[in-house]
């Protein structure tokens, strides 16, 4: 087999009969997994249609709020995913020394939760600042869009970064190389060779930070940008009518179902699989000033994104103590945000296989349909997914309001977007002809569940699971909502000490969180680093 | 004792323990709006001194209302503890009507009109500046929309305790005069923050030179070593600027645990819990008695406006619609 990225049709041709009933069954696999991701929407349309749309804003301010909402998500995304990029080829594709740690490094920041984010930039600028003080002169704490910017773009950046890594390991050095053969510049090649190949792994990255943004609280309410989700948490906040709420966030699902129809539309029709990982390249050399430059770009990079808010978070801890504040308990607070952390990272590892298999081996009618319901409940405030899922349980699911089991699978259901778009990019390295040719060879279909097709997606899986793991560590509003009573977490932690401006407390529980959340996220870069 | 009676007292004894008082059924469940910070080093003072377990699910005091609404008849939750009297007059529906000892002990202007819930600590809005600031202090609510305060004045629209204090303009000036207020609020740009306690560290920073808030934050700040550069002003012309809001706590009407519920309530206010709210949480104790922290005037000696606290509720979502048409 040679080597390099392979082009094969959409719609893979010869059905074998046995082909279609492994089919059946890993449809019939996503259809059930699928279930608790439309809870949420579904329950939002039957509230609208036996109890109308509440009285919502004026046409114009809606306008406004979409016309920021989309501007934030795609100044974001482009930022994150140019961010990353640059990250992911500096630390891996280069001979900048170091260049390992400089890897781990900058994958670290995505275990800042975007209100800690914002809660930094307000604490280092402004006239009373960390950095104000340091520099000697006052930075203005940018407030509205730059802000929000600033702080999404920053913290989502690691994301792509994690992804695009492992996408530029695998990209065969003989296509670059035959361009750069060929005459072309080494800009030339990246844009017009190394980008294109990486177009999966960008589309998985950018769709995760872009519908993320949508979705995210924490950063535009500190920072003041108006967006939708801004909007219905107020509305939410401020009212009990919950109709004018809930109204607004099928409109923000059908912006998110708008890109991603934008996104589909757009794509190449091809799909690469990459068969072979090829030969092991000479790394990219670097040295004088773009040695230089690289270097004060990812020490810049990390000073913003990680010290900056480690040294806020120590800042108010040792003022608090100073001051004589207590710290509160914390510990048993951490243990339950680890403990559903992992059993939700685990459960939607494994819920993602088969809709991450429906979506790119087997691709059908509805494959579409099923990527459309994970992303667009990834894209809801999770405040709305809080009340929706509160909504479906008092009606139809009694006994499992405000219990554990209903938090987990809201859990699996808001994130399983993440574990489906690495599952996915494991898949697309292989091409589905593995799984038929064990077929073929005899073994059945458990055996070939095993041996073929959980190996193949394992690194997929692992990385879903960090991720998502990240995400539960970190989300607030809809645990608020959904916790079994006195179910208090670290998250809930934070915000109730911040709240009421406990912020000694909550700047160690803040450090506990990011503490916890490190240990998955060196785990996944330890791999990427061992390839 | 005749052997043959022994299965009847047996019998007579099993009776007793299952009629004996309601706290066997279980931990007594308080939906608190008040924060977790604030009020669990009290809650675990009564499960000592009482022995009843109390379980307590914290989130916001209006997130808590609807969810109680959304609930209805379902709901685990004997007492609703919340923040500010708009939560607990958006569920009066659902709360029984407290004994006369409790509500006794409370002035009748800080308690539900038909005795559903009673006021637990006193929350004053007041006007936070930066004390190295050059402009002359506001005389009342509507001299802070005067234009020397432009682009200097911090807000938090989206709080509980501003959008009780707009509901209860609009209960004391209409509606009319309250758009307008806020129309002139907008005018001298205020700038935007989530909460109050935001608020009072933008002012201590200097980031803003003024703000509406509630008076504790800045005690709080306090005692995490800030706030030194800041300072409370109670508006000297009195009106709706100096409105008190009581937290307060309410019995959910139905709840199988009725006796244990009246101690957690008649508990809050006995002089240990005004203790604790007057000095740990820099409230004002609501019954005769205990004294506020130092440094704060007495309740009396603030001219607060006199307004129907059971009718706030009804004007929570005017509030918000006007505080929003207003472009805040």
């Amino acid at each position: 087999m040679t080597a390099g990225p392979v082009t094969i049709p959409r719609e893979s041709p010869a059905k074998s009969p046995r082909r279609r009933g492994a089919s059946r069954g890993w449809w019939a696999a996503a259809a059930v997994v699928l279930l608790p991701t439309l809870i949420p929407p579904l329950s939002l349309l039957w509230q609208l249609i036996t109890n109308g749309p509440g009285a919502l804003p004026p046409t114009l301010r809606l306008l406004e709020l979409f016309a920021g909402t989309l501007g934030l998500t795609i100044a974001v995304t482009a930022t994150a995913l140019a961010l990353g990029t640059a990250t992911a080829w500096l630390t891996s594709r280069t001979d900048l020394p170091a260049r390992r740690w400089w890897l781990i490094i900058a994958a670290l920041p995505l275990v800042i939760p975007s209100y800690m984010a914002a809660l930094t930039i307000i604490g280092a600028t402004g006239p009373s600042g960390l950095l104000s003080n340091w520099l000697g002169f006052v930075i203005p704490t940018p407030f509205g869009f730059v802000g929000a910017w600033v702080a999404l773009s920053v913290f989502l950046a690691p994301l792509a970064h994690l992804i695009i890594t492992p996408a530029l390991r695998l990209i065969d050095p003989a296509t670059e190389e035959a361009a750069t053969g060929l005459g072309a510049g080494k800009l030339r090649v990246f844009f017009t060779v190394t980008l294109p190949l990486l177009r999966p792994a960008l589309v998985s990255a950018g769709l995760m930070a872009g519908l993320y943004t949508i979705s995210d609280f924490g950063a535009v309410s500190l920072l003041r940008f108006d967006t939708f989700t801004r909007a219905i948490f107020t509305l939410y906040a401020g009212q009990l009518d919950r109709r004018p709420a809930a109204t607004l966030s099928l409109m923000l699902m059908a912006l998110a179902l708008l890109i991603l129809f934008v996104e589909r539309r757009t794509r190449s029709r091809a799909d690469y699989h990459l068969t072979s990982t090829g030969r092991q390249r000479r790394p990219q050399h670097i040295d004088g000033w773009a040695r230089l430059g690289s270097f004060v770009f990812l020490g810049s990079y990390a000073l913003v994104s990680l010290a900056l808010p480690v040294a806020v978070l120590v800042f108010w801890l040792t003022r608090g103590l100073g001051a004589g504040a207590e710290l509160g308990t914390f510990w048993a607070e951490t243990g339950r945000s680890v403990a559903v952390s992992v059993g939700a990272a685990l459960a939607s590892a494994v819920a993602a296989i088969p809709i991450a298999m429906i979506t790119t081996w087997r691709r059908g009618r509805f494959s579409d349909a099923a990527s459309g319901s994970v992303w667009a409940i990834y894209a809801l405030p999770h405040i709305t997914v809080g009340v929706a899922v509160i909504g479906f349980a008092l009606e139809w699911a009694q006994p499992l309001y405000q219990g554990l089991a209903l938090l987990l699978l809201t859990y699996v259901a808001m994130f399983l977007a993440q574990s489906v778009s690495t599952t996915q990019d494991s898949l697309r390295r292989a091409s589905p002809e593995l799984e038929e040719a064990s077929r073929g060879l005899g073994r059945g279909p458990l055996s070939t569940l095993g041996r073929i097709t959980i190996p193949l997606v394992a690194p997929g899986m692992a990385a879903g699971a960090a991720l998502v793991f990240l995400s539960v560590m970190k989300e607030l509003p809809a645990t608020l909502l959904l916790r079994p009573t006195g179910f208090e977490t670290l998250a809930i932690r934070i915000w109730s000490a911040t709240g009421e401006g406990f912020f000694a407390r909550a700047s160690v529980a803040s450090l506990a969180l990011l503490g916890v959340s490190i240990v998955p996220l060196l785990a996944l870069t330890y791999r990427d680093l061992r390839n | 004792m005749p052997r043959r009676l022994i299965p009847l007292v047996a019998l007579a004894a099993l009776l007793v323990t299952a009629c004996g008082g309601d706290e066997a059924k279980g931990p007594l469940t308080v939906y608190s709006g008040r924060s977790e910070e604030l009020v669990q080093p009290l809650i675990d003072d009564f499960m000592e001194a009482t022995g009843i377990e109390v379980e307590v699910r914290y989130a916001g005091s209006t997130d808590l209302a609807a969810t109680l609404l959304q609930e209805g008849d379902a709901t685990d939750a004997d007492v609703f503890f919340a923040q500010d009297p708009a939560s607990l007059g958006s569920v009066a529906a659902m709360l029984a009507t407290l004994p006369e000892e409790i509500l006794d002990r409370v002035d009748s202007r800080f308690a539900d009109s038909e005795g559903r819930w009673v006021g637990t600590s006193g929350r004053v809005r007041t006007f936070i500046y930066n004390t190295s600031g050059t402009i002359a202090l506001p005389e009342s609510v509507d001299d802070v929309t005067d234009p020397r305060w432009a682009g200097q004045l911090g807000v938090a629209p989206t709080n509980g305790s501003f959008l009780a204090f707009v509901a209860a303009m609009i209960l004391e000036r209409g509606e009319d005069a309250t758009a307008e207020w806020l129309a002139d609020l907008a005018a001298v740009e205020p700038q935007d923050f989530p909460g109050n306690s935001p608020i009072v560290a933008g002012t201590d920073s200097g980031e803003v030179q003024g703000g509406l808030v509630n008076h504790y934050y800045l005690f709080r700040l306090r005692s995490e070593g800030g706030g030194n550069n800041a300072e409370n002003w109670f508006f000297p012309a009195g009106g709706v600027g100096n409105l008190v809001m009581p937290a307060g706590a309410g019995i959910i009407d139905g709840t199988d645990m009725t006796e244990s519920a009246q101690r957690f309530v008649d508990f809050l206010l006995s002089t240990e819990a005004q203790r604790y709210f007057a000095d740990e949480t820099f409230e004002y104790p609501l019954i005769e008695g205990v004294e506020p922290v130092a440094g704060l005037p007495a309740l009396t000696d603030i001219d607060a406006p006199a307004i129907d606290l059971s009718a706030l509720a009804g004007l929570l979502d005017d509030a918000t619609r006007l505080v929003t048409e207003a472009g805040l």
